[in-house]
């Protein structure tokens, strides 16, 4: 599981590869720091090559967007694959994050 | 500063500058102390300003009538504290807060609101002069802080609007200004003064449709509350999607994320929901389909944290299937909740699939 993080002027765009697992999560949580860091500016998820994601998983999304709502900001959630999809629909995350093809 | 003063007014100007730090003083009392209050009874305002006089513009007053003052202490406006409210209800209200914060000079008060003719418009905006008693504040050093007197003007934001733009175009612009110029500008206080009352009316009306609603709410008449932002935040008040959102959780004995459920008043609508009692009634009879759905999808995951909001949208979800929507609508619904895309199709196909195995489906399939 990797996270590639571009700190942008105006927003923080992360892009998500691999399996966000309940075995990748601590590291993911380590390695998603700096978007903490810049909650202050909106967060961009680009989950295109993401290929799983956890209740764990879930859980740092989360944490991203308790941050961001801390100040004001918001977690845009892009490209996910059907697979993912289905996992924010079956739990209805529906309505926590922005969505974005 | 070079001014055209006699020695009366000179000494006068003499004991405005070794006062200044008293009223500096004096300002930042009567303004914490308001900023205090307003805040204790949850009255919000547009301005709370405050100055203190400049010595120029002391010094061309007391060269206009410099002999009406036998000393600083008799100009009563060296120190000014300006609220601007929303509402005349709210200047009546910050008015009395005043009254007990501060000792109002009665003499030299005026409710300028009330001094107008039958037929006459214009400025409107309540003076008071006042004193800080010693039980807001107390310095023996300093014991003019409660002796000089300070004016604090209260006006509503449209009162405030008309005296500034009064005071820009007319009143002290040293130029006479035409008669029909200040009779427009007159006239406009008059529609101004409508407009205050008018938005005044409009706050209670509001203000009584809500406690109508949280009554009708509370007592369980859905069917005749209509269905909006204020009904059916009152109705969430109650929890009434708690059970089955626990009943889902328990499936999987996941944690349940609080969120929001007021994006789906604009889902409900748009399906057609008049009425709180449109909720209720889908609650009643979709309850059990939208809980075997969750089963269904979650029953074969290891996914342990759900939203609060799952409940709602597998209601609506079964609403849909269950009135013929069947794929198209299960794609309107994600194209709502997610933003549109043709992948939202795929999944409605997959949600249309996997109910229809369900048994709340079987009076729907030939649909």
């Amino acid at each position: 599981m990797t996270i590639d993080i571009n700190i942008l002027d105006h927003s923080v765009l992360a892009s998500l590869q691999g399996r966000l697992d309940t075995a990748a999560s601590t590291q993911f949580a380590t390695d998603m720091q700096p978007l903490l860091d810049h909650a202050d500016k909106p967060i961009v998820l680009d989950c295109s090559a993401l290929e799983f994601i956890s209740s764990s998983g879930l859980r740092l999304f989360l944490t991203l967007r308790k941050a961001s709502l801390a100040h004001g900001g918001k977690v845009t959630v892009r490209n996910l694959n059907p697979e993912i999809k289905q996992v924010f629909t079956i739990t209805g995350f529906t309505t926590l994050f922005e969505f974005e093809d | 500063m070079p001014y055209e003063l006699d020695f009366h007014c000179q000494m006068i100007l003499d004991e405005y500058r070794d006062l200044l730090p008293v009223y500096e003083i004096m300002r930042d009392v009567v303004v914490d102390r308001l900023h205090c209050v307003l805040e204790e009874n949850n009255i919000s305002v547009t301005g709370l300003e405050s100055r203190i006089k400049t010595e120029a513009s002391l010094a061309g007053k007391l060269e206009l009538k410099g002999h009406k003052y036998a000393s600083i202490t008799d100009l009563t406006d060296i120190v000014g504290v300006r609220v601007i409210a929303f509402y005349n209800e709210d200047v009546d209200k910050i008015s009395a807060m005043a009254e007990n914060l501060f000792e109002v000079d009665w003499g030299n008060s005026v409710d300028k609101r009330k001094m107008h003719d039958l037929d006459s418009f214009g400025y409107n905006s309540l003076h008071y002069i006042c004193k800080i008693p010693k039980s807001l504040y107390f310095n023996p050093q300093k014991p003019e802080v409660n002796e000089i007197r300070f004016e604090l003007q209260m006006r509503t934001t449209l009162q405030h609007m008309w005296a500034s733009m009064y005071h820009d175009t007319g009143y002290k612009s040293g130029v006479e200004v035409p008669i029909e110029h200040l009779r427009t500008l007159n006239r406009l206080a008059g529609m101004l003064e409508l407009a205050d009352d008018e938005f005044g009316r409009i706050r209670t009306t509001i203000n009584d449709y809500r406690r109508q609603v949280n009554a009708l709410v509370a007592s369980g008449n859905f069917n005749d509350v209509k269905l909006d932002g204020d009904s059916f935040k009152s109705y969430l008040n109650l929890r009434p999607f708690d059970k089955l959102n626990q009943r889902i959780a328990a499936i999987n004995q996941a944690e349940i994320q609080p969120a929001s459920a007021m994006p789906y008043l604009a889902i409900f609508r748009k399906m057609g929901f008049k009425t709180l009692g449109d909720i209720e009634l889908c609650l009643k009879n979709h309850s059990e389909g939208a809980y075997q759905l969750a089963v269904h999808q979650l029953g074969l995951t290891d996914l342990d944290i759900i939203s609060s909001t799952l409940a709602l949208q597998n209601l609506c979800i079964v609403h849909i299937l269950q009135n013929g929507g069947g794929t198209p609508g299960l794609k309107w619904l994600l194209d709502t909740l997610y933003s549109p895309s043709d992948s939202n199709l795929v999944m409605a196909q997959q949600i249309f699939d996997q109910a229809s195995k369900l048994s709340f489906m079987s009076k729907t399939q030939s649909r």
